[in-house]
């Protein structure tokens, strides 16, 4: 079943360049792009710096309307509204960010921060009970409840936006380089309890990356984007061994790899 | 081969804080080694000390000396003539790396003036093609810093750092603002130049991401809470890690980059 | 968010700025709500009953409309044309009087802009040399720089002023006391205008260094071993960029205590002429020295975005703009408020344990003795008292003014809607003098009419604070993940903004009082704010001024409370971040 779906998505920008008195000139970001995550699928949008994603990213969470195209979910379409409402949207379509040192209030503990779309969704059920239940979900102690994110390494700051995002059982998770703030060790972890918690949850996921080994490990399907075109999509095993376009031949080489191993 | 830094027994204090811990580590001429540790690891303190540039807050005691010259306690003027002719910097973001409001080319032009001398037409030749050397178009001389991208601007910043022709080069995470394609173009410059015999300069390469500096370096550090847990040539580290942090790296480098069903 | 503000730029705000207070000015002689021809005939003939038919030939003598609708489009016709009317005291036509007067300000002004400039070069310089150098904790190394600038900026220049004026004039007969008959006479009103000015532009340049110090570039350069000569001209280069705009608000302020000291030396300046046009509510005069400084503050501030446009060439990307520094300045010295404050508590509890209104003529203007520690004044009443009384009435304003600014800024600041941050940022440039000028027309002048234009400027700086650290908030990836998670407004002000602004905006009001005391001094000194005979120290320096042969120590207490009160203001923070619109 098809769940979030662009359809001819275009965003311009007024370029940051401008003459002192003129007009600016506007830069298109995204260009006609389509996409469709299904119930279940794990799809990963790659590409450098200035493809697109984050742009792309805020159509999908109705943080911004297309300039032309539009954005629907389970048909009805979506666009952006004052804070507070589209409450039927964010039940369904929840958001982990890049910085989990930035997307936690600091004034906040654990417990309030998982609690916040709980409340502010008005999701029915056993609050504290839902929480512990996420805490483990994220495999974080839960008695890490009471504490401030300051308290909290990066690693644990993320599992926390990851049980936020996941406590109102969205239909789809949608994460934004989720692991390119974190050291490296965590980074694979973090990748690993994305893919296993959308599993066990049964969302979707719409993973960001500008690393397509990341995609890699966490997604069954990739969409690589340029200079904001979708430039070769397909299931990730595909386009890993057999990549149509020079862009994700480009991506594939840049990984970095310890030295031994052959490339591909 | 006289070392072209040694650092012996450095412990570094902010008030009651110990950042750096008892450190051992060398860079001999001419050689890469490469930095390797987690977000508060010490490794940053570890290149500010060798710099001279931490805070008043910090307490640094033991030793370091690059090409012979000892940096703690040594007086303002001595550092000063010890940066950029013996050692030099990259750091990570490159758009606030560089003055804004002045040209690429005024800007790379300071160090050449100041340490090589250079002056009128030699200077602006001279400017021209070191620019040149990192794939960077002579236009990019009357460039700002914020018309440039993220690479272009890693480039430059580069070329500033290495203009005086250092001893030593410490590049802190030079790599991780960029995206993979333009990391790899940065890591070729920096391997080339690091493996160019002609100025001997030697490369210490600070990064968290092991593969990212298993690739320039011969010889890796790896630093946990302020203590160097393990250290030896890079074919060994990866190969037979002995300390378990240095095992959960290689593992988890191996996690990302191996090829997949292989796994 | 892009607002109209935005979308117009900060030459389309200004514009507006202007044209809306023409406007105000224009209906000015129609907003007392009472009919222009009996305030003429109140201005000339003290206490007349106005009959009809003098009400009808002043009518048609002076041209005046009958509603202020015709009235004001008739003026602002006129005004376009260079034509402002005659003097409703005088009769003489009031382009004239502007002129001569323009003439003496803009060599005032002249004079006292460079003053300005050497002070502020002379404290700013030795803050910049030590950042450059390899002071490695710049707050330590420049702090001694740092407290000389802020107290210089914080000096009211109605304390300077009486200050140049007893010492220089009347003790050492080194200038003229008063008047406007050459060079010389220019002399102190330029060091009281100029100084203060020095003081603050030497404290936004210092700041902005400061910040820019801790610029990662500054880090490249000395790690590539850049001399310190070429990173002193870089810093300066950067510093003056960042601060040229507020330069313009400087200029305004400027204009502001132009009135001030040009009343104190008696120069026959714009200054001086508004201040006696709105005391004997001579509008006509009134309404032409306004729209005159307003568009001379404006071509000021028109010239700082220009200047900074042109400083900035093509590296004016929007990233380039604001330093990347620490984002809350350090205050100059954390330890002066409290010393300082109990220095000034001391008298006053113990002159408020006195009486202030004893009247005893045989002991007028005696000297400090046991009795009376600090003399009597012009009638025999004890200072010292006075002073305490004086001290309740001043800061006790200002710290009602304070509260109501907390409150007004905190809603407008929170409410953050591009409109009203627009017209935000027009209140910060005008100076309260000004708005004082124009209300005590309008009102009268009294203790209403000093509280409300100190609270209109009082609001301005709190709503600014609140609107940055709200912005703050706005910009912040909680901000957005509670939005993603469905939060509404109710619970966002709630959870994130309350929390996050109450505590530092309350902090930063506390801070704003002294220098709001000092703002309703200032206004009392002119004779807008509280009467001759109240102890308000403004108001009693004003008084004291008068005896100033004959009894040069009665200035000292109301001076000296108000040194006290600007080094006080001038241990507060300096916000960089503020954007001003002109």
């Amino acid at each position: 079943m098809t769940l979030l779906t662009a359809t001819g998505v275009t965003k311009r920008y007024p370029s940051a360049r401008r003459h002192p008195f003129g007009r600016r000139p506007v830069r298109t970001v995204l260009d006609a792009v389509d996409l469709a995550v299904s119930a279940g699928e794990r799809l990963g949008i790659v590409g450098g710096s200035g493809a697109g994603k984050s742009t792309l990213l805020r159509l999908l969470l109705a943080v911004e309307a297309p300039d032309t195209g539009e954005v629907r979910f389970r048909g009805r379409p979506v666009r952006p509204a004052r804070p507070g409402r589209l409450g039927w949207f964010r039940r369904e379509v929840q958001f982990v960010a890049q910085d989990p040192y930035a997307s936690l209030s600091p004034r906040m503990t654990v417990r309030d921060i998982i609690g916040e779309p709980l409340h502010c969704l008005r999701v029915p059920g056993d609050r504290p009970r839902r929480i512990d239940e996420l805490l483990r979900a994220v495999r974080l102690d839960p008695a890490l409840a009471s504490r401030l994110p300051s308290a909290l390494s990066g690693g644990q700051r993320q599992r926390v936006a990851l049980a936020r995002a996941l406590a109102p059982r969205p239909a789809v998770l949608v994460a934004d380089e989720p692991i390119s703030a974190l050291d490296a060790p965590v980074r694979v972890a973090i990748l690993d309890l994305l893919r296993e918690v959308t599993v066990a949850e049964g969302s979707a996921l719409v993973l960001v990356a500008h690393d397509l080994a990341a995609v890699r490990r966490a997604c069954t399907r990739v969409m690589v984007l340029d200079q904001g075109r979708v430039v070769e999509s397909g299931p990730v095993d595909q386009v890993f061994h057999a990549p149509r376009s020079a862009v994700a031949r480009d991506l594939i080489e840049a990984i970095p790899r310890l030295p031994g191993e052959v490339a591909r | 081969m006289p070392a072209g830094l040694t650092i012996a027994d450095m412990t570094v204090r902010f008030g009651a804080q110990v950042v750096v811990d008892g450190i051992d580590l060398t860079v001999a001429q001419g050689e890469a080694v490469g930095l390797i540790g987690g977000s508060g690891s010490g490794k940053t303190t570890t290149a500010l000390a060798v710099l001279g540039l931490l805070p008043a807050t910090a307490r640094v005691t033991g030793s370091i000396t690059v090409a012979g010259g000892e940096v703690v306690g040594a007086r303002a003027r001595d550092l000063r003539r010890l940066r950029g002719r013996q050692v030099s910097f990259v750091g990570q973001d490159a758009l606030t790396a560089l003055h804004p409001l002045m040209t690429v080319g005024r800007q790379v032009a300071i160090p050449l003036r100041r340490h090589r001398g250079l002056s009128g037409r030699a200077l602006i030749m001279a400017t021209a093609a070191l620019l040149e050397q990192v794939g960077l178009p002579a236009r990019t001389l009357r460039a700002y810093p914020a018309q440039l991208s993220g690479g272009q601007r890693q480039r430059v910043a580069i070329v500033f750092a290495m203009a005086s022709r250092p001893a030593l080069l410490i590049a802190d995470e030079p790599t991780s603002a960029l995206d993979t394609t333009t990391q790899a173009g940065v890591l070729d410059l920096l391997r080339s130049l690091s493996m160019r015999g002609e100025h001997r300069t030697s490369l210490l390469l600070i990064s968290h991401d092991i593969a990212v500096v298993s690739q320039v370096c011969a010889r890796l550090v790896i630093m946990r809470q302020g203590r160097v847990v393990e250290q030896g040539a890079t074919t060994r580290v990866l190969g037979g890690p002995t300390h378990p942090y240095t095992r959960e790296l290689v593992a988890a480098a191996r996690a990302l980059t191996a090829v997949p069903g292989a796994a | 968010m892009t607002g109209w503000p935005d979308r117009l730029g900060r030459m389309g705000v200004l514009a507006c700025a202007v044209g809306g207070l023409a406007v105000v000015v224009a209906a000015l002689p129609w907003l007392r709500g009472d009919d222009p021809a009996r305030s003429v005939l109140r201005a000339r003939l003290e206490d007349r009953d106005p009959d009809p038919a003098a009400l009808a030939a002043v009518r048609s003598e002076l041209h005046l409309a009958d509603n202020p609708v015709q009235g004001a489009a008739d003026w602002l016709t006129d005004a376009a044309r260079g034509e402002f009317g005659t003097s409703w005291v005088t009769g003489e036509p009031v382009r004239d009087l502007l002129l001569t007067a323009a003439g003496v300000s803009t060599s005032l002004a002249g004079a006292a802009s460079a003053v300005a400039v050497v002070v502020g070069l002379a404290l700013a310089a030795p803050v910049v040399w030590a950042l450059s150098g390899e002071c490695r904790s710049p707050g330590r190394c420049t702090r001694g720089v740092r407290v000389a600038g802020a107290v210089v900026a914080a000096l009211s220049e109605v304390a300077l002023a009486a200050a140049l004026l007893t010492l220089v004039a009347v003790r050492w007969r080194l200038a003229p006391v008063a008047g406007w008959f050459g060079p010389s006479y220019m002399l102190l009103p330029a060091l009281a205008l100029g100084v203060p000015s020095g003081g603050l532009f030497a404290r936004l340049v210092g700041t902005a260094a400061d910040a820019i110090a801790g610029e990662t570039w500054v880090r490249t350069w000395r790690a590539a071993g850049c001399g310190r000569i070429t990173l002193t001209v870089a810093i300066v280069r950067r510093a003056v960029t960042a601060a040229v705009p507020q330069v313009a608000a400087l200029f305004m302020g400027l204009l502001g205590g132009a009135v001030v000291v040009e009343e104190m030396f008696a120069v026959p300046g714009l200054g001086r002429l508004s201040l006696h046009a709105a005391l004997a509510q001579d509008l006509p005069v009134l309404q032409g020295c306004v729209l005159t400084l307003v568009l001379a503050g404006t071509a000021a501030g028109a010239s700082g975005i220009a200047a900074q446009r042109v400083l900035l060439g093509p590296a004016g990307a929007a990233a380039a703009l604001a330093p990347a520094g620490p984002a809350r300045p350090r205050r100059p010295h954390r330890r002066t408020p409290l010393p300082v404050a109990a220095v000034l508590t001391a008298p006053i509890l113990a002159g408020l344990l006195r009486d202030p209104h004893g009247v005893r003529l045989e002991r007028r203007l005696s000297g400090p003795s046991w009795a009376y520690p600090l003399g009597t004044d012009p009638v025999g009443r004890d200072v010292l008292a006075r002073f305490g009384h004086g001290a309740v009435l001043t800061i006790g304003t200002a710290a009602a003014v304070t509260a109501v600014g907390l409150i007004v800024g905190l809603v407008v600041g929170l409410r953050g809607s591009a409109a009203r941050v627009g017209v935000v940022d027009i209140v910060n440039a005008l100076p309260f003098v000004l708005v004082g000028l124009v209300l005590a027309a309008v009102l009268g002048p009294g203790l209403l009419c000093a509280a409300i234009s100190a609270a209109l400027v009082a609001c301005v700086p709190i709503a600014i604070h609140t609107r940055s650290l709200a912005t703050e908030v706005r910009a912040s990836g909680y901000h957005q993940a509670a939005v993603l998670a469905g939060a509404g407004a109710g619970w966002i002000l709630r959870r994130h903004l309350l929390p996050a602004v109450t505590g530092p905006v309350l902090a930063y009001a506390l801070t704003r009082v002294p220098s709001t005391a000092l703002a309703i001094a200032a206004l009392g000194f002119l004779g807008l704010g509280l009467g001759h005979d109240t102890p308000e120290w403004g108001a009693e320096l004003a008084a004291a001024i008068d005896y100033l042969e004959r009894a040069p120590t009665l200035v000292t207490a109301p001076v000296l409370g108000l040194v006290l009160l600007g080094v006080l203001a001038g241990s507060a923070p300096v916000e960089l971040g503020r954007r001003t619109a002109l």
